[in-house]
């Protein structure tokens, strides 16, 4: 609660300053910069086409400072594979370990620019796709010569953002402090009551009347880590990889499956998952269940079915398999049968 | 219990011959599937020669052999002074001994008897021997479980399949190769124990807990699993004595051994792998308590009483768990391994521990993996589980339990396919067993009822004597005899309340409506006939998988081109050099992974080998590797290294050689050392070693290493692994001279050159002052002092 005040006040003898000297120097932008910085909780800069000017656009001697640059889109942040508003969370938290790690710094600055606000910094920067993030240097004398940041280093988020930052300019950003998920007080709260829950869970458990009792739950449960594993969705989980794919040369076009032994989609792990899984869940029930229906007609279409579903299911993921590893299996009959 | 009674008395002569012929027919089938287990695995030494594979194996070779000389009190006293030089490496402490025990112990037999084998041969063969065991320690717990028909299907699967197989080919002389056995034989013992309620089985279980324990780190899962198995049976409200008598003799008698093995210590009773074990120990010990109770107190005042009890009991539970809390939280990784983290969190290694993550058989597993490895297995494992709750018992769900966590920590680390590998099999068994049973059992019934349908009712509770001897029949009968064998024993009263819930199922509909468990005749025909299809499928696959996938010894590599087989025997002929041509105590530098195979196969010292245990010591040889030629130079002569071996397969074709097991150096290089930075080696993020590979790259040891005269070969320097021409072709090498390049080019071996004189003109003395100081000032950055 003490932290708002103080920012503002250091703001006001600033701005002072600033009015009153007609000539902007170097010092005075950092200081103006270091004050916008304290007016936003993460420590990024919104900027629009006069701040852009203000700040960027200055000749490089009056200009010692790097700015980081998000360039936003509010009317983007529906569309799912440009990920904009996670990279935008994780571009704030970045901005936020950054300022923890060297407070009052006026060597880098965060910022971020909203397309239908700044459409002319989006042109002189020449930014024409997102997610886009550009970093100025003192060097770069104009801004379509600034360095943009890649694609790769998207991938593992603030992380890998951290790492570009380092490696261009040399500043340390420091460990990436993440929010946990429960604050503090939460999890406080959620120990009492489990400490509360326990003798009521024991009581329940010695009278034998919970959930864990029955049956059919550990069985789904079985089942379902059975299923999620042999579907690699533990991979999915380690390596961040997407659900699909959208094709390179056609760009309508969805990627399911990927060719390659190394890597996989999730979906194409949980489409096979399931078919492991059905197969097997077909053969239970004729063993289990089949066995105790009476009519007979029911019996032979259901095994008819059985059959010709598990015939399927069985080819379609050796088929799939062979393709995506490559391997042809083979029979060795004794070589004078050819 | 009077009727069945009294039909066995009726039938009591033909049932003994029938179960004789049954004992007789399974202990031959068994003896069939030990064949089949142990020469499935020979492709190896047919396809290549007798050899030891991979790393690993020569490590535990090199240790068998130094026991078989020298002696067990030798062995365990061992400094060896070959490996991590300066440092050493205490073998009998840090080594676990079950394999090359066992290993020793079956060449001091032999020799004994006058069967003069090498020790080679005998470790070469040890895998095979033991998978044997293996399939029969399967069948003895699927029996356990399911009856002799599961078991003996359970069996005969877990003898080919692929996961075990990549792990136990004649030649992978490693610890898996006895600890899977060990594994099944446990878990076996301790079902039995649980079955039986007997003191006998008890102690044999913690005995082979501690030939588990001595064999591979991979105990934990045992002791671990078994505490959750007994957790879960108190909660699902299944507690018994024989549980207890199952699970306080392991946990005491079990620790107290464990704590003998020396790489283990006190480990045993100090890291949190160990420490649910003992949670549940206590836990067990109040529920007995509160059973015990129970039994001598009326209802009323039993309520009372657990009022009480739950109060005290929580409030020791407290301060047991408080001073758990307290000394796991007083250790830096909370009292758990990197690499039981990283199971626990799957995210773990890949953030923290880069050496964990480098190992390729750490990666997670994708759904391709699980075809290759466990192959139709997956499509039965399913029906499998459902089989186990229908009805439930201890010793099913203690598979269920056994299968589910395998399959989540395979899901997490590819290499605990192996440890699945049983469960999968087992399930498997007994999923395959229970369709044949339906399936045969209507086409037995409505045979007998084409040949005379009046009598069709009298074969239904199954003790008609059956007259066709097709196949079928076979597995019928035994499947049969599975459920009656347990009828004629009923003095174990122990196992009286499994048997009911056995009988309960199959039995009851068959006495209320006799025609009903069974399918149409013709379309269980075609069952069979689909399943055995899919058996057939899976022979196919695993033969061709040992055969194919697995039984190369990646010491010997052959390919198969248009005019023929062609044979790299490259390392052993560089690894021959080296022990002809160098010192004895010569130090020979090289990435980790050939520490192993350089100090058995060239007896030479190494800096670092495959066990991993000092990681800034990799760090070091890493950093050389990535360093330019001269701040290697230092690094290497510090170390006293006289010789680098590095491998490289860009000549022939050979994918996993150290250019590509560079970015690993790197990064584990620049983990200790920061000045070592894995962007400097990527261009836009990508690792390539072409002409537009960064200067850092080119500049690099390992770049120069491999690639030093490589353009002399073709004229162009094409690297065919990569695909591409390499960036930098003519450079001279200032600080190491080539001594051996092997045929194909896939070892080479190079030398230190000796220091420069630096004795100069006294005219240049400012120069040479000037010199020296630089020199201090490289000398400063080297990471090693």
């Amino acid at each position: 609660m003490a932290t708002p005040p103080h920012p503002r006040l250091l703001l006001l003898p600033l701005l002072l300053l600033a009015a009153a000297s007609s000539s902007v120097s170097a010092d005075d932008l950092v200081a103006e910069l270091q004050s916008l910085r304290a007016r936003s909780p993460s420590g990024v800069i919104h900027l629009t086409d006069t701040s852009v000017t203000r700040f960027l656009s200055a000749p490089a001697s009056r200009r010692p400072y790097s700015v980081l640059v998000f360039f936003d889109a509010a009317s983007l942040h529906s569309k799912p594979d440009l990920h904009l508003p996670q990279l935008r969370t994780e571009f704030a938290l970045l901005s936020a370990s950054f300022l923890d790690h060297n407070p009052g710094s006026g060597d880098l600055f965060f910022a971020d620019i909203e397309f239908a606000e700044s459409q002319h910094s989006f042109h002189q920067f020449g930014v024409n796709s997102l997610p886009h993030v550009r970093l100025v240097r003192p060097e770069h004398a104009s801004l379509g010569g600034s360095e943009q940041m890649d694609q790769s280093h998207f991938s593992r988020l603030a992380d890998s953002m951290a790492e570009f930052i380092e490696s261009r300019t040399g500043l340390e950003v420091g460990p990436i402090v993440r929010p946990p998920l429960l604050s503090r007080n939460q999890i406080i709260l959620i120990g009492i009551l489990f400490l509360i829950s326990i003798p009521f869970m024991i009581k329940r458990i010695v009278d034998g009347e919970t959930l864990l009792h029955d049956r059919r739950v550990w069985m789904a449960g079985a089942l379902f880590v059975y299923f999620f594993s042999v579907s690699g969705g533990m991979y999915g989980i380690i390596r961040h990889t997407p659900m699909f794919l959208t094709d390179r040369s056609d760009p309508n076009k969805l990627v399911f499956f990927y060719q390659g032994s190394g890597m996989q989609l999730g979906a194409e792990g949980f489409a096979v998952g399931f078919l492991y899984t059905l197969v097997g869940l077909m053969i239970a029930g004729v063993t289990h269940l089949l066995v105790r229906v009476e009519s007979l007609q029911t019996q032979r279409l259901a095994m008819l079915a059985v059959m010709a579903i598990g015939w399927w299911a069985v080819r379609k993921v050796i088929y799939l398999d062979n393709w995506k590893t490559g391997y042809s299996i083979h029979t060795f009959w004794p070589s004078s049968w050819r | 219990m009077a009727e069945p009674e009294a039909s066995s008395a009726a039938a009591n002569g033909g049932g003994r011959l029938r179960n004789a012929f049954g004992g007789v027919l399974s202990a031959f089938t068994l003896l069939l599937i030990g064949v089949l287990a142990f020469s499935i695995r020979l492709f190896s030494v047919i396809k290549y020669e007798s050899v030891i594979h991979e790393f690993d194996p020569y490590f535990n070779f090199r240790v068998t052999q130094f026991l078989s000389k020298n002696g067990i009190y030798e062995f365990w006293n061992w400094f060896d002074d070959r490996t991590w030089y300066p440092l050493g490496r205490v073998i009998g402490g840090t080594v676990y001994p079950g394999l090359t025990l066992t290993a020793g112990t079956i060449w001091w037999l032999l020799n004994s008897l006058n069967i003069p084998l090498s020790v080679e041969t005998v470790c070469v063969f040890t895998a095979p021997i033991f998978s044997a065991y293996a399939s029969w320690a399967t069948y003895l717990l699927t029996k356990e479980a399911k009856g002799t028909g599961a078991g003996l299907m359970a069996a005969a699967i877990l003898a080919m399949v692929p996961s075990y197989i990549s792990r136990s080919v004649a030649g992978s002389y490693d610890n898996e190769a006895v600890a899977i056995f060990a594994l099944i034989f446990t878990f076996y013992l301790y079902v039995k124990t649980l079955n039986t309620g007997s003191l006998f089985y008890a102690t044999l279980n913690a005995l082979s807990y501690f030939y588990m324990v001595c064999s591979w780190g991979g105990y934990t899962f045992i002791i671990n699993l078994i505490p959750m198995h007994v957790l879960l049976c108190i909660v699902t409200g299944r507690y018994s004595s024989r549980l207890y008598i199952a699970y306080a003799p392991l946990v005491i008698l079990g620790t107290l051994l464990a704590a003998l093995v020396p790489v283990v210590g006190f480990n045993a009773v100090m890291t949190s792998e160990h420490f649910a074990s003992f949670l549940v120990f206590i836990i067990l010990h109040v529920v007995a308590l509160v059973y015990y109770i129970k039994g001598l107190l009326t209802p009323r005042l039993f309520k009372v009483a657990m009022t009480l009890v739950i109060s005290v009991g929580l409030a020791v539970c407290f301060a047991v768990v408080a001073v758990l809390v307290a000394l796991v939280a007083s250790s830096p990784t909370k009292g758990w391994s990197g690499r039981s983290l990283s199971l626990l969190d799957p995210t773990y290694a890949s953030k923290y521990i880069p050496i964990i993550a480098s190992v390729s058989e750490h990666q997670p597993p994708t759904w391709p993996s699980y075809f290759m490895d466990i192959n139709v297995l997956a499509f039965l494992i399913p029906a499998g589980i459902i089989s186990c709750f229908l009805p439930l018992s201890d010793a099913s769900s203690f598979m269920v339990l056994y299968l589910v966590t395998a399959v989540y920590f395979s899901g997490v680390m590819v290499r605990l396919m192996l440890v699945l590998a049983p469960a999968a099999c087992i399930l498997s068994g007994i999923a395959l067993s229970e369709v044949f049973g339906v399936l045969t059992r209507s086409l037995k019934f409505q045979l007998s009822k084409l040949f005379d349908d009046s009598s069709s009712a009298v074969p239904a509770s199954g003790d008609s004597s059956s007259e066709s001897s097709t196949n079928s029949t076979k597995s019928e009968n035994r499947n049969e005899k599975s459920e009656t064998a347990p009828k004629e024993k009923p003095s174990k009263k122990n196992r009286k309340k499994e048997k009911e819930m056995a009988e309960s199922v199959p039995v009851k509909p068959n006495k209320k409506e006799k025609r009903l468990l069974v399918l149409p005749f013709e379309l269980s025909v075609m069952g069979i006939l689909l399943l055995i299809v899919l058996g057939g499928f899976y022979v196919v696959h695993c033969v061709w998988a040992a055969a194919e996938a697995y039984s190369a010894p990646s010491i010997v590599l052959t390919s198969r081109s248009r005019d023929g087989l062609h044979v790299f025997d490259d390392f052993r002929e560089a690894y021959a050099w080296l022990s002809h041509n160098t010192d004895v105590d010569d130090k020979v530098a090289s990435w980790w992974d050939y520490g192993y195979q350089t100090t058995a196969m060239a007896n030479r010292t190494v800096i670092v080998d495959n066990n991993t245990w000092n990681n800034t010591h990799i760090a070091t040889v890493g950093t050389a590797m990535s360093s330019p030629e001269k701040a290697a130079w230092e690094i290497f002569n510090s170390l006293d290294v006289k010789y680098v071996l590095v491998v490289f397969g860009g000549l022939v074709g050979y994918p996993s050689d150290d250019i590509n097991k560079f970015l690993w150096m790197v990064r584990i290089g620049g983990g200790v050392f920061p000045h070592i930075k894995e962007p400097d080696y990527l261009r836009d993020g990508q690792y390539r070693v072409d002409a537009q590979a960064t200067p850092t790259m080119l500049n690099c040891l390992m770049y120069k290493l491999c690639y030093y005269r490589f353009v002399e070969t073709d004229g162009k320097g094409f690297d065919r692994v990569r695909g591409y021409e390499i960036g930098k072709k003519h450079f001279k090498l200032t600080h190491f001279e080539e001594v051996f390049t092997t045929h194909h080019w896939m070892v080479r071996i190079y030398k230190l050159k000796p220091q420069k004189n630096r004795v100069r003109g006294k005219l240049k003395k400012l120069k040479s002052g000037a010199k020296s100081s630089s020199t201090l000032a490289a000398g400063r950055k080297n990471p090693w002092q």
